[in-house]
């Protein structure tokens, strides 16, 4: 099985790619999509519908988006054994977190008129490709300076001009996939590790002051020991953090979790 | 630039019904400007993308393409500061918020190249030839009209850009000498090739590739006759280019001078 994550920022023309390159990759090979989003999204239904492939759709809601992927990663691979690729697609909200695996392809899709590519973190920097968007909407000279920009802060990847609109570019990145390699049955690792997230805020603090933000990161820690930190699920919340934060807010008692007596 | 583009080839694919194309090579040699015109969704876009992929019959078209009359190296496909195709598109804008000189000296940089006072003020003299309202180099870019921002576009294309072969698709009129453009970017040895559905760009090229259901139906020589009609286009396209200067300028019309270059 190969795996593919495309990250980018929201607008950037992930989906309008992706779909291309689903497309061209169809007829041959197994494919799987997953859609990662923060609120809502229908683009999984839509390329369900248009392509008659499998698809989920997973929302992040209270958590960050991109350590939620990283979670959900093992058990898609777990229930697509079947499939060929598996493609995914980040919510694409953080320029520090994409989480891009050693053992599979990361691509990212950049929107040429969003500014200087050394502004981006390892979304741009650790992608094995980069694909410039838009880029018909400038000038060439400016093309050709974003091209050296981007080789300026990731001088391995291969740059990809894509167009969304007519899908110029679809057929390299298909064929850049065809070419990856398998993730193998190890354990996928990550191409960097991912911000910390550790302060009473990532608990669910809304009230800005240091000493609300120490005790309610002293609540979530109290019951981040208790709980069994396995997001099995099984208190009706995605992750443990969902639950804490739920216990935290008042929304459920702790008990709901089957861990804690 | 170390490998000079001097001659492409296109050998035939098949069409959208998996017929073979209608020709058995074509050939477009450097400082060639060829127009490819058929109906919107005819394949004109493929035929562009198969050139700029180098389509070895592995795209949908099967068209191969060889340059200088070999296969080319792989190093055009995979080297990514090499770009075989330069683009202007319909819609472009300058996003950058410098002054022309200074962006210039930035494009020139990201070349890896020293600054070239002199390359620069070629590239603004030359746009100034293309478009009737002068550029100067301390103007910002986001301040130029869309007369002088295709101007500079163009003039960089032609000076500053690396690739050989540059790709136009539609110039738009307004503001702008369409065949001089032409003339500079072919004079600095580059291949152009212009999707378009303008007579005067059309005819005004050393061949016209037609394309229709996926394939490319009939290849037209530009004849004398079809040259001299551009140029009559052409004509009266400066003339309400310089019409439309001396109404700007406040001039009554009366005295205006018509002019027609020399071919």
């Amino acid at each position: 099985m190969k795996l593919i994550i495309f990250a980018g920022t929201p607008g950037s023309g992930k989906t309008s790619l992706i779909k291309y390159v689903i497309q061209e990759l169809r007829v041959d090979f197994k494919l799987f999509f997953a859609k990662f989003d923060c609120l809502r999204t229908e683009d999984e239904k839509n390329i369900a519908q248009k392509y008659g492939i499998p698809t989920i759709k997973r929302l992040a809601g209270e958590l960050c988006p991109d350590h939620y992927t990283a979670l959900e990663i093992p058990k898609i691979i777990q229930q697509n054994q079947d499939k060929d690729i598996v493609l995914i697609e980040t919510a694409g909200l953080c320029l520090r977190c994409s989480p891009y695996v050693n053992e599979g392809l990361g691509i990212n899709v950049l929107d040429i008129t969003s500014g200087h590519p050394n502004r981006y973190g390892p979304i741009l920097t650790d992608a094995d490709i980069v694909t410039i968007s838009k880029g018909d909407l400038i000038s060439q000279a400016e093309r050709e300076i974003f091209r050296y920009n981007i080789l300026d802060v990731n001088p391995n990847c291969n740059i990809v001009e894509v167009n969304g609109l007519t899908g110029e570019g679809a057929v390299d990145i298909a064929e850049y996939i065809k070419n990856a390699i398998d993730i193998g049955k190890k354990k996928l690792t990550l191409k960097h590790s991912m911000p910390s997230a550790i302060c009473g805020y990532c608990y669910g603090n809304r009230v800005i002051d240091e000493k609300a933000v120490q005790q309610r990161y002293l609540a979530g820690k109290e019951l981040k020991n208790l709980v069994p930190n396995l997001n099995c699920g099984q208190c009706g919340f995605k992750s443990c953090n969902e639950f804490i934060r739920a216990v935290l807010d008042k929304k459920v008692k702790k008990e709901q979790c089957p861990f804690i007596k | 630039m170390n490998k000079e583009i001097k001659k492409i080839i296109i050998l035939p694919g098949i069409n959208k019904f998996g017929k073979k194309e209608n020709f058995d090579k074509i050939e477009i040699k450097q400082g060639e400007i060829v127009a490819v015109v058929g109906p919107t969704g005819a394949g004109k876009s493929q035929f562009l993308y198969d050139l700029e992929r180098l389509a070895q019959s592995d795209t949908k078209s099967k068209r191969k393409i060889l340059l200088n009359d070999k296969i080319p190296d792989k190093e055009w496909k995979i080297n990514p500061k090499k770009k075989l195709i330069a683009s202007l598109a319909q819609s472009m804008n300058f996003l950058t918020d410098l002054s022309v000189e200074d962006f210039l000296q930035l494009h020139i940089q990201a070349r890896g190249e020293k600054t070239d006072l002199k390359l620069i003020k070629e590239v603004i003299d030359e746009a100034n030839q293309i478009t009737g309202e002068p550029i100067n180099p301390a103007m910002n870019l986001l301040d130029l009209s869309g007369g002088q921002s295709r101007a500079l576009m163009i003039s960089d294309l032609a000076n500053i850009s690396v690739s050989p072969i540059i790709l136009i698709d539609e110039i738009e009129n307004a503001g702008i000498k369409k065949e001089k453009a032409i003339k500079i970017l072919v004079e600095e040895g580059k291949i152009v090739l212009i999707a378009t559905h303008d007579p005067s760009l059309a005819l005004n090229t050393d061949k016209r590739i037609i394309i229709n259901n996926g394939g490319v139906v009939k290849i037209i020589k530009t004849t004398l006759r079809e040259k001299g009609i551009a140029h009559y286009l052409n004509w009266i396209e400066n003339y309400t280019l310089e019409v439309r200067e001396q109404i700007r300028q406040g001039k009554k019309l009366k005295d205006i001078k018509l002019f027609c270059e020399k071919i």
